[in-house]
């Protein structure tokens, strides 16, 4: 509102000042625009069609949106999608928080225990995939099994039992999320002023009150950013299923995104599939806001 | 908001619409830019770089004998490309895919219907090979350009070991899988070998894929034509029912070592057990035949005819169809280019593999060549005998995708519950069936 009372409004040429940072940023703006916006203005629209890529979409209203909710794998799949999501997300909260604890430091061994930790971030998921298959093989040949064995429990079905296939998918997505999660944790363990540690020592508080009264509100920048990182992605999850279980058996680690792609590359439904993440889109997008405004009133307070 | 705030972004949206306008430009200007010469075609086949080096010399041998360009592209992701490419309205002049794909392709609006007569050679292919590719209207999609037919790969030297004979029935089969999980074939000393490999995940349809040749062998059909233009569901029926039990009991459900571990989350990319040599009997496709001539060793297996159902020893048919792009204007050279692909020339350079490249013709659709000749290798007239005489392929006609996906979830949870009740389970099969053949407009 006081942009008019400052600015007189020109009449004549082009305002430069206000075409200049525009330019700046077009590159940035145009790539956002070109791969990130449009497809996904493109999805939306598509998610009211009978798509038919040479025959031309039928429009269909809301047709592919109550076929998707009403579609009892779907619904099969928002419980696994949720708690997977949830599992992953806090699992990985607490391994990285851990980590962190546990590598804080300047020492040069940390560096290089820090570097091997991170690994799992920056490999491929389908390599890792493929890793926890062989950990998991199902006879004592398998590493985990091998181990188990050991200890005279008999070789368990990690990925073909339905009972355990979404638990040992969990298992791998915190391995693979967790370090991320440490990093930005040991960004904040960094900050916190040693001067509380030292006076907390002389007042003689156990490890747990120090973590309770000192470390976390410390760090809780870190953490409301690794919060809301997990609010985005939780629900996302699909690449870890995909690799690993595909889904089955049975339906078992079946998430709201694997079951998408089912509908839109194997059953060619593509409007079918752009529903589905519209859907997913809406309810992350809920999710986030909220993670945001509940952050928001915490600060305040 | 003020006057200033709001020019800002009038300013904002010029320029991003002015600039996303020019790429689009570039974009379109770019792909037409193959597509102008008459005198090349666009070809597309679902290849991995290993199979792409024989279409390769396929193709250069074809541009050698009629001056006609290709500008070939071995896309693995074939389905989704083809989707984007079809959205632009701009599709490859010819493709070479999946006989199972002809029905989804056609219903997409993607062919061109192909009159038999026009192909040089047709009457080379036979009468079987045509009528596979015949849409729902009754033209032609499709020419028969390669085939196959499942086969029983065993291990020939456990077979010796343990005194044991091919399976030529199930029960011998069972029996034979126990021998080979119970009676330490590899001599090892150790219980770690297993019967017979199963891929019966639900990804891609694979359970369904797998499960398929049972299937026929025991009498059932996925669905079947209704004899008035549409079809039916028929996972309901007796035989059906029979045969799903007659795997859940025995393989899935049955003693311990008889399908290697793992087998319900099992793709064929994961059942690698057969070539990593600890399983016994692989019923596949003959294509494996290079690869297992490396492991588990051309010596150590031979190739049979699948064990004989309690309604005969049909397998499962696959092949390629060479498919014609809708609306390309480049009718007489896609014509010239399928006479060759199915002449005895162009199939003989398909189907030899030179430098240890995987050949992409099995069994050839020129019926004036022999598999086994062309390729001096006996076994693969067990696999040419098993398609001419005792196959079945997936119904073409109809969009068999979502089937065959359906067919595959439910088989698979059947697979893996073995308390579940397979008659019920059917019967919810057959009602999603009726849902997907619904969706076609075929269910009359």
């Amino acid at each position: 509102m006081t942009a008019t009372v400052t600015a007189p409004p020109r009449r004549r040429g082009f305002p430069k000042q206000a075409v200049l940072p525009w330019l700046f940023l077009a590159p940035g703006l145009l790539l956002a625009l070109v791969f990130k916006f449009l497809p996904m203005g493109k999805g939306i629209w598509l998610s009211f069609f009978k798509v038919r890529p040479f025959l031309g979409d039928k429009w269909v209203g809301l047709d592919n949106y109550t076929r998707v909710l009403s579609d009892h794998r779907f619904q099969e799949a928002v419980s696994h999608t949720l708690l997977l999501g949830l599992g992953i997300s806090l699992g990985a909260i607490v391994v990285g928080f851990l980590l962190a604890l546990l590598l804080e430091g300047q020492a040069r061994s940390l560096k290089l225990v820090r570097t091997a930790v991170f690994l799992p971030v920056v490999t491929a998921t389908a390599v890792v995939g493929e890793l926890w298959r062989l950990l998991y093989y199902p006879t004592s040949g398998g590493l985990v099994n091998g181990a188990l064995g050991f200890l005279g429990i008999g070789p368990v079905a990690f990925l073909d039992n339905p009972d355990t296939a979404l638990w040992a998918t969990m298992v791998m997505g915190i391995w693979m999320a967790a370090p991320y999660n440490m990093v930005i944790i040991l960004a904040g363990l960094a900050g916190v002023d040693r001067s509380l540690y030292e006076a907390a020592a002389m007042d003689g508080v156990s490890l747990w009150q120090r973590l309770r009264h000192i470390t976390l509100p410390a760090i809780r920048p870190a953490m409301s950013i690794v919060l809301t990182l997990a609010a985005i992605r939780g629900l996302r999850v699909f690449t870890e299923v995909y690799v690993l279980t595909g889904g089955g058996p049975a339906g078992s680690t079946d998430v709201w995104m694997t079951r998408a792609y089912t509908l839109g590359f194997t059953r060619n439904d593509i409007g079918g599939a752009s529903a589905a993440s519209v859907v997913l889109l809406c309810v992350t997008l809920l999710l986030t806001v909220t993670v945001n405004y509940l952050r928001k009133r915490g600060d305040v307070r | 908001m003020g006057v200033r705030g709001r020019r800002r972004r009038l300013a904002a949206a010029l320029a991003v619409a002015g600039l996303a306008c020019t790429t689009a430009a570039c974009g379109s200007g770019s792909t037409s830019a193959g597509g102008g010469d008459p005198n090349t075609l666009e070809v597309w086949t679902r290849s991995d770089p290993d199979s792409a080096a024989t279409y390769d010399r396929v193709f250069a041998a074809f541009t050698k004998k009629t001056g006609i360009k290709i500008d070939y592209q071995p896309v693995v992701n074939f389905d989704q490309q083809l989707q984007s490419r079809a959205s632009s309205k701009d599709l490859p002049d010819v493709m070479i895919n999946d006989t199972a794909l002809m029905g989804s392709y056609q219903s997409q609006g993607l062919l061109k219907p192909i009159d038999p007569a026009s192909i040089a050679g047709h009457d080379q292919i036979t009468a079987k090979s045509w009528a596979s590719t015949v849409g729902l209207d009754g033209r032609h999609y499709g020419i028969p350009y390669s085939r196959q037919a499942m086969a029983l790969m065993i291990r020939k030297d456990w077979l010796r070991k343990l005194g044991l004979k091919a399976p030529t029935t199930w029960q011998q089969m069972l029996d034979v899988a126990k021998a080979f999980a119970t009676r330490d074939p590899d001599g090892d000393g150790k219980k770690d070998t297993y019967g017979i490999v199963a891929p019966g995940s639900a990804q891609n349809g694979y359970a369904a894929w797998w499960a398929s040749s049972f299937l026929w062998q025991g009498g059932a059909k996925v669905i079947e034509p209704d004899g008035r233009g549409g079809y039916r569901p028929a996972m309901d029926s007796a035989a059906a029912v029979r045969t799903v039990t007659w795997l859940k009991d025995n393989l899935f459900c049955g003693a311990k070592g008889l399908l290697q571990p793992g087998a319900v989350s099992a793709v064929t990319g994961t059942a690698t057990n057969f070539r990593d040599g600890d399983a016994g009997m692989y019923m596949t496709g003959p294509y494996n035949i290079t690869t297992f001539d490396a492991t588990p060793g051309k010596d150590k297996y031979e190739v049979v005819p699948a064990p004989a159902g309690p309604a005969g020893a049909d397998v499962l048919a696959e092949g390629e169809n060479v498919y014609f792009g809708a609306r390309t204007g480049k009718a007489r050279q896609e014509r010239a280019l399928a006479a060759f692909l199915v002449s005895p020339e162009g199939q003989r350079i398909a189907m030899t593999s030179v430098d240890g490249h995987q050949p992409v013709v099995r069994i050839p659709t020129n019926s004036t060549l022999d598999a086994a000749e062309v390729r001096h290798d006996p076994r693969w007239s067990v696999v040419q005998k098993a398609y001419e005489t005792a196959s079945e392929q997936f119904p073409n006609a109809p969009d068999f995708a979502p089937i065959k996906q359906d067919t595959a979830d439910s088989l698979n949870a059947v697979f893996t519950y073995c308390g579940s009740d397979v008659r019920s389970s059917l019967k919810e099969l057959n009602d999603t069936l009726a849902g997907d053949l619904k969706d076609q407009d075929l269910l009359k």
